[in-house]
């Protein structure tokens, strides 16, 4: 830490996780679905939280994904403390440098593939500059739509596509804005094979040849051999050393 | 009226403060995220979920449509209350009661003399019964109790708006000329030809009266040559018809696109109602055909009744090709446009109804009180008072009986001021007829013992300059009466001075407490509707919280979502206020013909005349309460909105991106 912040911003871990706790309140009885975590991600890397069902895989990730607030514990993201900073800015970071995929894909159901893709960018951008930046961020979504396969489909509303398409529509959603962490969170959980493979391909290119940080929780062992690192995570606790 | 309302300062104020307040909500619009617009349009108008903002304009509708259409019949009552009132009497009234004012020309020459009093003309008034025979041999004179009231025609018509409630000799404020025609001092003179026809049939000569409508006609219902065309709500049956095969047209599109992504039921749908206005037309054609060659002294068609067939004609068509291209999904914003047409087409609906019930062939039954009087002109009633004297006793004949005076008059005119109250009770005759029956003539000294008893009068009415300082003047007559008093003793007695207000406190005070009870309901009302508008608003961030997770994952900012559904409140609040603001006008401009059709319709009688005071419905619009309500209603709505911004503001975005 007592690096200076440019260096370890350029070199050091993308994200770090210390001691994160996370307790659920359910009337008196506390929950702690989270029991001190702690782990490091590395820029480039390809990393996997592998764990059964309820072992609080997902709540980590949206601790990580700067989503929610941890009980204890501290997310350091490029160097800042996450939780240290006001909330504007961790609104920023969803919006510039992290995207998201989730396992039931969650698009808008009454904007178009296109419209999707560009969401992040309509959150950043006032009505007023939007007609002057409308036809950069438009070919932009339309490239890395074109990328995923789905050039065809940029007219249709999610519920015409297939999970698939709808999947990889939430990927281009993901990616459009240029992010320098990707958050997976069961990806390829309701798909079936085949698909959650086409999926699992599209990352792991992203992750090699775009050099994309990807963080991806899941519970399928085949899936997770497919990242760089895997970690193991049971009943709130990560079982090997970040 | 309507320039010096525009013209007075604080609306001036008002209107550059909208202004502004318009420029900086535009500003804020242009400023704000793009994404809150984009979803917002979507959750407006997004396909056949437009129905949804529909709905949920619906409390903000009935509102702006209640609260104006109530407030303006409560208000009419009031002002048309205050305002026959006033016509009916005087600006200020001096009341010496039953047992009267002496020496009333000389304090009625004195009042005359302070500043700002213009006429001040004395009035005899006293209760009576007036015998009425009807001019049918098989039915009975009937007997009813009256107020008699003794006038100079010519003095009493400058006090108030006295010639204008008269239905022969009427001289209305926008033909004055007529006055010729009707000499105010010759208002009670029997005219030369009824004289000659009594004499003809051998009936005596007569003073004459002006009686009031209500006091001669029969209490019954009757046929009233008011036109309605059944043929109009034969094709508004067929358009409320069409209205709900576009709604099964609709259901029936999704439900088969579910099965076949070919079926083309919207198209069916569309042409059906390419159709409708086709057939309206035709029908419309064979109306007016009717009517023009059908009875020559019938009524024709107008320019409202094709102006408002054409709009529906062009409505559906128009909604109908819009609803069909809405099915692609590039052009999804036209099946918004589309509905808004049907609405549009609501409206023409209404307007072509009425106008329909105006100018269609059809007679219809309507309670008409005083428009059939049972004894004609020229024809004779008789008045019977029971006499007081200058000390407030009732007047006797030898051995103590009550002395009855009775006396029969020729009827000259109709009085008919169009409240109820006063046309079924005012009874008018000569000043001196009424002081004879009143025993307020006075009689000559017969003796030593007997004095002269100077003739009375009830009261003075005063017609002033600027009614603004009725009280001013109140105080000043009170003034001369003191010193009148002090001058001739024996005119002493009890003598109130009052304006028309406070005269007729009564009457006015009930109505402006009708109005008050009436507002403050609707103000409660108001309140329920914001509660409602706030569950819809509360709800629809409940089921659309996915979206808003979705939406605070992407990096926006709770305060950003929260306003995207206070900015959908707000516009749901501005399409409710704008129908309603319209519905309401049309509804107060069709007021009588709709409520000819529901008396009609429902065997009803809405607004009875025997209990209401007037004629017809009455009803004020205020330009400053419509505004005033609507934006009220546009406010409460959006403010209403912060129970869904608020749970949209504070929702996590991780309760709603859980896992299932």
């Amino acid at each position: 830490m007592s690096e200076p912040l440019e260096r370890q911003t350029r070199d050091g871990p993308i994200l770090q996780a210390s001691g994160l706790v996370k307790d659920y309140w359910m009337g008196p009885s506390r929950l702690r679905v989270l029991q001190g975590v702690s782990l490091s991600v590395r820029r480039g890397e390809f990393l996997c939280v592998l764990g059964p069902s309820g072992s609080g895989k997902s709540t980590l990730l949206h601790l990580l994904g700067l989503l929610d607030r941890p009980t204890e514990g501290r997310v350091v993201f490029e160097g800042q403390d996450a939780f240290d900073q006001p909330k504007r800015w961790r609104d920023r970071m969803r919006n510039e440098a992290i995207g998201f995929v989730f396992q039931f894909y969650y698009l808008m159901p009454d904007l178009t593939v296109l419209g999707n893709t560009l969401l992040p960018a309509m959150v950043r951008t006032s009505a007023l500059s939007w007609p002057f930046v409308r036809r950069r961020y438009r070919g932009q979504a339309l490239e890395v739509l074109k990328d995923l396969g789905l050039g065809e489909r940029v007219g249709h509303l999610p519920k015409e596509l297939s999970g698939g398409e709808r999947q990889r529509a939430a990927i281009a959603r993901a990616l459009v804005h240029g992010p320098r962490l990707l958050f997976a969170d069961e990806p390829t959980g309701n798909l079936d094979s085949a698909t959650g493979a086409e999926i699992m391909k599209v990352l792991a290119r992203l992750n090699h040849k775009g050099g994309l940080t990807v963080v991806m929780v899941t519970h399928d062992e085949r899936i997770a051999r497919q990242a760089d690192r895997v970690l193991h995570l049971q009943d709130g606790r990560l079982l090997h050393g970040a | 009226m309507e320039q010096s309302w525009i013209a007075t300062p604080w609306v001036v104020v008002a209107l550059i403060g909208a202004g502004l307040v318009a420029l900086g909500l535009v500003a804020l619009v242009l400023t704000t995220s793009v994404y809150k617009h984009v979803i917002c349009a979507k959750y407006l108008f997004s396909g056949w979920k437009a129905v949804v903002p529909l709905v949920s304009a619906m409390p903000a509708a009935l509102g702006v449509f209640l609260l104006i259409l109530v407030f303006a019949i409560m208000d009419g009552f009031a002002q048309d209350t205050r305002e026959v009132t006033r016509g009916t009497l005087a600006d200020i009234i001096v009341d010496a009661h039953f047992e009267g004012l002496p020496y009333y020309d000389d304090f009625a020459a004195r009042i005359e003399k302070i500043d700002g009093v213009e006429v001040a003309t004395p009035v005899i008034q006293t209760f009576a019964m007036i015998r009425v025979k009807p001019r049918f041999p098989a039915v009975r004179a009937t007997v009813q109790p009256c107020l008699l009231i003794g006038i100079r025609p010519g003095e009493k018509t400058q006090v108030g708006r006295f010639q204008q409630y008269l239905e022969r000799q009427q001289v209305p404020e926008n033909e004055p000329w007529k006055a010729a025609l009707f000499p105010a001092d010759q208002l009670l003179t029997v005219p030369p030809a009824v004289v000659e026809a009594r004499r003809e049939a051998g009936l005596p000569d007569r003073p004459g009266t002006i009686v009031g409508k209500g006091l001669v006609s029969y209490p019954a219902k009757e046929i009233k040559p008011e036109k309605v065309d059944l043929r109009a709500v034969v094709i508004l049956a067929w358009s409320v018809v069409g209205l709900l095969v576009l709604g099964v047209a609709a259901i029936g599109y999704r439900a088969l696109r579910r099965y076949s992504r070919t079926t083309s039921a919207a198209g069916l749908a569309a042409l059906y109602l390419l159709v409708v206005p086709a057939i309206g037309v035709v029908l419309l054609a064979a109306q007016g055909l009717a009517l023009v060659t059908g009875d020559a002294e019938g009524p024709t068609l107008s320019w409202p009744t094709w102006t408002a067939a054409g709009v529906l004609a062009v409505g559906w068509a128009a909604a109908a090709i819009f609803v069909f291209l809405g099915r692609e999904r590039r052009f999804f914003w036209l099946r918004p446009v589309g509905f808004m047409h049907l609405l549009g087409c609501a409206a023409a609906l209404l307007a072509f109804w009425s106008s329909g019930l105006r100018y269609g062939p059809h007679e219809v039954a309507r309670e008409q009180v005083v428009d059939n009087p049972v004894v004609p002109y020229g024809g004779e009633i008789v008045v019977s008072t029971i006499p007081i004297s200058a000390k407030g006793a009732i007047e006797t004949e030898v051995g103590g009986v009550p002395r009855v005076n009775a006396r029969a008059l020729a009827i000259v005119d109709y009085f008919k001021s169009g409240f109820w109250e006063n046309d079924a009770s005012h009874v008018y005759v000569d000043f001196s007829v009424a002081q004879g029956l009143a025993g307020m003539a006075g009689r000559p000294a017969a003796g030593p013992d007997e004095p002269a008893v100077p003739a009375r009068a009830s009261q003075i009415q005063v017609k002033i300059r600027d009614p603004s300082k009725s009280a001013t003047i109140v105080e000043r007559i009170r003034d001369a009466w003191r010193r009148f008093v002090a001058e001739r003793p024996d005119a002493a007695g009890m003598v109130s001075v009052n304006t028309w207000e406070t005269q007729q406190k009564t009457i006015l005070g009930v109505v402006e407490m009708e109005k008050n009870i009436t507002a403050l309901m609707l103000g409660l009302m108001f309140l329920g509707f914001g509660v409602l508008i706030a569950l819809i608003s509360y709800v629809m961030a409940y089921i659309k919280s996915r979206d808003v997770g979705i939406l605070k994952a992407l990096g926006a900012r709770d305060v950003g979502v929260g306003s995207l559904f206070l900015g959908y409140g707000f516009i749901v609040g501005l399409l409710g206020t704008a129908a309603g603001l319209v519905g309401s006008l049309l509804m107060l401009h069709y007021l009588d013909p709709i409520e000819v059709w529901v008396n009609q319709t429902l065997h009803t009688d809405v607004f009875p005349r025997t209990t209401y005071y007037f004629e017809h419905i009455p009803r004020h619009l205020s330009a400053a309460w419509c505004v005033g309500v609507s934006l009220s209603v546009l406010a409460l709505s959006t403010l209403a909105s912060l129970a869904g911004g608020l749970l949209a503001a504070i929702k996590q975005p991780v309760e709603t991106l859980r896992n299932e």
